[in-house]
C-alpha cells in the first residue's frame, strides 16, 4: 500500500515553494489509529511545514489530497452512484437529525439521492481529516450544514453527544471544507483544518488545486476548467 | 495568505495495481476459523480419572467458537446482494469486503442489512473491524447470543 501512496504523493511536485524535496526521500507510517502519514523529519530543514495527504478511491478513480501544515481528509463518489437501502432509511440509520430532515424534504428522488453523497462525502473527508477512524468519529455525532450560497458548516450533534458515554470530545468544529463536482460525473469533498484564528473565514481562500495525473507520465490542472465545478 | 492545498485525480484503470494495495487491509486474525462451525471442547483425562478416581491436575480446555455455517451462509447472500455479486464470483469465509469491491458505503450498507437480518446493532467501534465475512459472521453470533448463557 504504501508503494502506491508514495508514487501518487512522489508525482505530485505542485507546492508552491521553491523548497528543494526529493519526493523519494518520503517515508511513510501509520498514526495510532490506522491512517498513513508522511514521517517528516523535524530537522526537515528545506521544507518549512510538514506536509499531510490522504487518498480516496472509487471503482474507476482515485484521489489524493496534499496540504502543507494542516490535516487533510477527501472523499469522493459517483455523483449517480445508486444505493441497495433508501436514501432516508440510510440517513436515519448514519446521520443526525438535523440532516434526515434536510434530506427528507427534498422530493425529487434524483436531488435527494445527490444531497445524500454530498453528505456523505463531507463526513467522510471530516472523519478522515481527523484521523482517529469511524469510530473515533460516529456519523452522527456531528452535523454537516449545507445550505446553498454559503459556507459548508459543521457542529457536533448536541443531544447524542449529551447522551453518549464518550461524549464527542475528539469532535472540533474548526475544518473547512471544499465540495466540487468531477467532470460532472463525482462528487469531491475536502476537508482541512481551519487555520484562521478567529479572521472572517470567507475572506481567506482555500487555495484549492486539481491536478489529472497519469502517474509518472503527465500532469494536467483542471482546476478552473470545466472538469472541476466548485460547489462551495 | 491562501491556504496550500492540492488534488491529484488519476484515472484507476492506470492504476489497478496501486488501487488494490490503496484498500485498506486489516490483519486477519481468524486463522482458526478454517475449522467449521462446530463448537470443540476438549479435555485432557488422566488414566487415574478414568478409573474412577479424581485427577490432581485441574483439567485443560481447549474450546474452538466460531460462527455457525448458517450464518456465514448468510452474511454471504448479503454481500453477493449489496456488491450485485454474480453467481460466478466465488466467496470464501476469509473474503474481504474490500478484495470483493466494497467502498465504504458498501460496507455501512452490509452491516445495516445484517443489522436487519440478526436483529442486532452494530457499534461503530465494531463495524470498523469487521473487513471480511467471517469475521462479520462471528461478530454477528457473539451480538446474538450476548444476552444468553453459553450452553453447559
Amino acid at each position: 500500500m504504501l508503494a502506491s501512496v508514495s508514487s501518487l504523493v512522489q508525482t505530485n511536485k505542485r507546492l508552491d515553494t521553491d523548497a528543494n524535496i526529493d519526493p523519494r526521500s518520503f517515508e511513510f507510517k501509520k498514526n495510532k489509529f490506522g491512517k498513513p502519514e508522511i514521517l517528516w523529519q523535524s530537522d526537515e530543514s528545506s521544507m518549512e511545514w510538514p506536509l499531510h495527504f490522504n487518498i480516496s478511491h472509487t471503482s474507476s478513480l482515485i484521489a489524493c489530497g496534499i496540504a502543507m501544515d494542516t490535516p487533510i481528509g477527501i472523499d469522493v463518489e459517483e455523483k449517480k452512484r445508486k444505493t441497495v437501502k433508501s436514501i432516508l432509511s440510510l440517513a436515519r440509520r448514519y446521520f443526525t437529525p438535523s440532516e434526515v430532515d434536510y434530506l427528507a424534504k427534498i422530493s425529487d428522488s434524483d436531488a435527494q439521492q445527490k444531497e445524500f453523497i454530498k453528505l456523505w462525502t463531507l463526513k467522510e473527508a471530516y472523519v478522515k481529516a481527523l484521523g482517529r477512524g469511524f469510530s473515533g468519529a460516529p456519523f452522527n455525532r456531528f452535523s454537516i450544514q449545507l445550505e446553498t450560497n454559503s459556507r459548508i458548516q459543521i457542529s457536533k450533534a448536541a443531544k447524542v453527544c449529551n447522551d453518549s458515554a464518550s461524549g464527542c470530545d475528539y469532535l472540533s468544529e474548526n475544518w473547512r471544507f471544499a465540495l466540487a463536482e468531477l467532470n460532472s460525473s463525482y462528487y469531491m469533498s475536502v476537508c482541512i483544518e481551519d487555520n484562521s484564528r478567529g479572521f472572517e473565514n470567507d475572506s481567506v481562500p482555500l487555495g484549492l488545486k486539481v491536478w489529472k495525473t497519469i502517474p509518472f507520465i503527465e500532469d494536467t490542472l483542471v482546476s478552473g476548467t470545466d472538469a472541476v465545478k466548485l460547489i462551495t | 495568505m491562501a491556504t496550500q492545498l492540492s488534488v491529484v485525480v488519476s484515472a484507476k484503470l492506470v492504476c489497478t495495481a496501486a488501487a488494490a494495495a490503496v484498500a485498506a487491509s486489516a490483519p486477519s486474525w481468524n486463522k482458526g476459523s478454517r475449522i467449521s462451525g462446530r463448537k470443540l471442547v476438549s479435555m485432557r483425562t488422566t488414566a487415574m480419572a478414568r478409573s474412577g478416581l479424581v485427577s490432581l491436575r485441574p483439567p485443560r480446555f481447549r474450546v474452538f467458537c466460531v460462527a455457525k455455517p448458517e450464518t456465514v451462509g448468510k452474511v454471504m447472500q448479503i454481500v453477493q446482494k449489496q456488491l450485485a455479486l454474480g453467481d460466478d464470483v466465488k466467496l470464501a469465509p476469509e473474503s474481504k469486503f474490500t478484495e470483493l469491491g466494497a467502498d465504504s458505503l458498501d460496507t455501512v450498507e452490509i452491516v445495516m442489512a445484517l443489522e436487519e437480518e440478526f436483529k442486532i446493532t452494530v457499534e461503530e467501534d465494531n463495524a470498523q473491524s469487521i473487513t471480511t465475512i467471517q469475521e462479520a459472521a462471528d461478530l454477528i453470533d457473539k451480538l446474538v447470543v450476548g444476552d444468553s448463557p453459553p450452553p453447559a
